[in-house]
């Protein structure tokens, strides 16, 4: 599997504060990797950091084995894409519309929107599952149909990483199962998918891969179920972590209490 | 009925107004030209066939209303235009022109080269006069906003209220010093009016108006990613901050002359993009050129209201936009208040 993504001792500064420190991480294609960690651990941080939006103070961010910024910001936007935890935009847009805005980084402010563009949204509509939404206006939508739209302008970005904020913060139960089967599916496309999950027994089943922040540094990264019932999981969110086996696949049930 | 369906028929119905709506105002006035005669003297214009009207007739129609009607358009389109681009720049159905701390900068300009006596002597000096005094109000807020780095949306806005409360209190200071009949020429200009404008004025909007309306045009798409919020346009790779300037700097070149033509004209900016964004959509590609025709379409019939329903002198344009605009946006903010 080829490195999609990588940091090396990573260090930004957010407003004079060492915000990320001395991080490594490397994220390959067709994986999942759940980025966990208590608040202020620095999560969003790094995702801002990963696509380009805040700068290195030490080490660096590569993109397909290059410093990112040897890449220009539209080849970046071609190969990382950020979802964010909330869609800001505006009420009266139509879902299609703004899935096709997912095709700046690949058109610019000229170039026409090409059949290859209408594919990619179409395709993106399609995998997102918000196909017959698609000339509803946002402002008519519920929070997890917008994070769905939300979803399909990063996958109309066709991009080789995918980095999501909290994809499923406001989502009822039904919306979660569905957000996280197809960023599954995205992942077995070979897209490699990293997000910041809160709740800690789904980020387990769902991810390949786990990484704990605390405190800006990497506290524990591999295996999810390994690590979240890592001491150093433990220490980071200040709780005990046990879990034990349900049936016979990696599904477990998780106990959190406060530590003795 | 579709969207684009809903689309199309708005843009027929605006592309058929507006040239209807020209026509009807070249033709009324004062003196009342018949409607067929102004086509033909138009045709014949274009080398095509005789003009059946007198001499006083052409006159008055290429000399006095033609330039006055187009200039109507180019003034409602270019405000509506600026209104429609802001509005997307700072993702709130509510901006408009007067934002830019434009009009207070052009207003002070206005009352300077009357009270120094420029207006009385040289021809186009109010106008010239109001326009460079918007430019230098922009500037200063520009810089002044600045001089702290890169300065929030936020920050504009209210450096831009500061500048303007500073050229609005030295406006009035100038004016409560100048001669009383030098006075009424200004006050005539604050309210906003097309009176006695001819093709200089008209050549000046165009040129403003049409340049800055085609390049707005190429930042059709930059405008609709930014309308997602300052971090998805910058993860999409649009430059956030150039694309703002650039918005930013093209909707002050089209108002700045603007007001410095027509002085004050309020709510076109407003009403003319709201009115059309449940029409044709919130997509720049669309939404900027309906908002002009209908900008174009709103201020060439205030401007035929204002001087058909005056008694001896005309209603100020100002006022006329005022009249219909502020209800209809009360109504509006009544009714959907919160839906963009």
């Amino acid at each position: 599997m080829t490195v999609a993504i990588e940091v090396r001792g990573l260090s930004v500064e957010r407003g004079g504060r060492t915000v990320l420190r001395g991080v490594d991480l490397e994220l390959r294609a067709g994986e999942a990797l759940a980025l966990v960690g208590p608040n202020a651990a620095g999560k969003s941080t790094l995702l801002r950091a990963l696509v380009g939006l805040l700068p290195a103070a030490q080490g660096e961010v590569r993109v397909e084995g290059r410093p990112i910024g040897g890449w220009s910001r539209a080849a970046v936007a071609r190969r990382v894409a950020l979802v964010a935890a909330e869609d800001d935009a505006p009420p009266r847009l139509a879902v299609a519309d703004r899935v096709a805005l997912g095709r700046y980084p690949h058109r610019g402010p000229l170039r026409r929107f090409t059949p290859a563009d209408r594919a990619a949204v179409d395709r993106a509509l399609r995998r997102a599952e918000v196909e017959h939404l698609a000339r509803r206006p946002l402002g008519t939508l519920s929070a997890g149909e917008r994070q769905l739209a939300l979803l399909a302008r990063g996958l109309a970005q066709e991009p080789a990483v995918l980095l999501l904020d909290e994809p499923a913060s406001h989502l009822d139960i039904r919306h979660q199962l569905h957000l996280f089967r197809v960023l599954d599916e995205v992942r077995r496309g070979g897209v490699a998918v990293l997000a910041v999950v809160h709740d800690l027994p789904r980020a387990a089943s769902w991810a390949t891969r786990m990484a704990v922040l605390d405190g800006g540094t990497i506290a524990a990264q591999g295996d999810p179920i390994a690590v979240l019932e890592s001491e150093a999981a433990s220490r980071a969110f200040g709780v005990g972590i046990q879990s034990v086996a349900v049936g016979e696949g990696r599904e477990r049930l998780w106990r959190f209490g406060e530590r003795a | 009925m579709t969207e684009t369906r809903r689309r199309r028929l708005a843009f027929l119905a605006l592309g058929a107004l507006l040239p209807l709506e020209l026509l009807v105002a070249a033709s009324l006035g004062s003196v009342p030209l018949p409607a067929l005669g102004v086509v033909r003297s138009l045709l014949a214009g274009l080398g095509l066939g005789t003009s059946p009207l007198g001499e006083t007739g052409e006159v008055i129609l290429w000399s006095v209303r033609l330039p006055r009607v187009l200039l109507a358009a180019l003034v409602g389109g270019g405000l509506a235009l600026v209104g429609a681009a802001l509005q997307s720049l700072f993702r709130n159905p509510l901006a408009d022109a007067g934002l830019l701390g434009v009009g207070p900068g052009a207003a002070l300009g206005a009352v300077l080269a009357v009270s120094f006596g420029w207006a009385h002597e040289r021809f186009l000096a109010l106008t010239l006069a109001a326009g460079v005094g918007a430019f230098a109000a922009l500037l200063l807020i520009y810089a002044l906003a600045h001089l702290g780095g890169r300065p929030s949306l936020q920050g504009l806005l209210l450096t831009g209220l500061a500048v303007g409360a500073l050229a609005a209190a030295a406006t009035a200071v100038l004016l409560v010093a100048i001669e009383e009949q030098r006075v009424r020429a200004v006050l005539f200009w604050l309210a906003g009016g097309l009176e006695g404008r001819g093709w200089e004025h008209a050549a000046i909007a165009g040129t403003f108006v049409l340049g800055g309306g085609a390049a707005l045009g190429l930042l059709a798409r930059p405008l609709d990613v930014l309308s997602l919020g300052e971090e998805e346009a910058a993860a999409l790779s649009l430059p956030v901050h150039a694309t703002r300037l650039a918005v930013f700097g093209l909707c002050a070149l089209i108002a700045g002359p603007v007001t410095a033509v027509a002085g004050a004209v309020p709510f076109v900016g407003l009403v003319a993009p709201h009115a059309l964004r449940p029409l044709v959509g919130p997509v720049s590609r669309h939404l900027l050129p309906a908002s002009f025709l209908a900008g174009a379409a709103l201020v060439v019939l205030a401007d035929l209201a204002a001087r058909s329903f005056g008694v001896h002198v005309e209603l100020p344009l100002g006022s006329v936009t005022a009249f219909v605009g502020a209800p209809y946006f009360l109504i509006a903010l009544r009714t959907q208040e919160g839906r963009g």
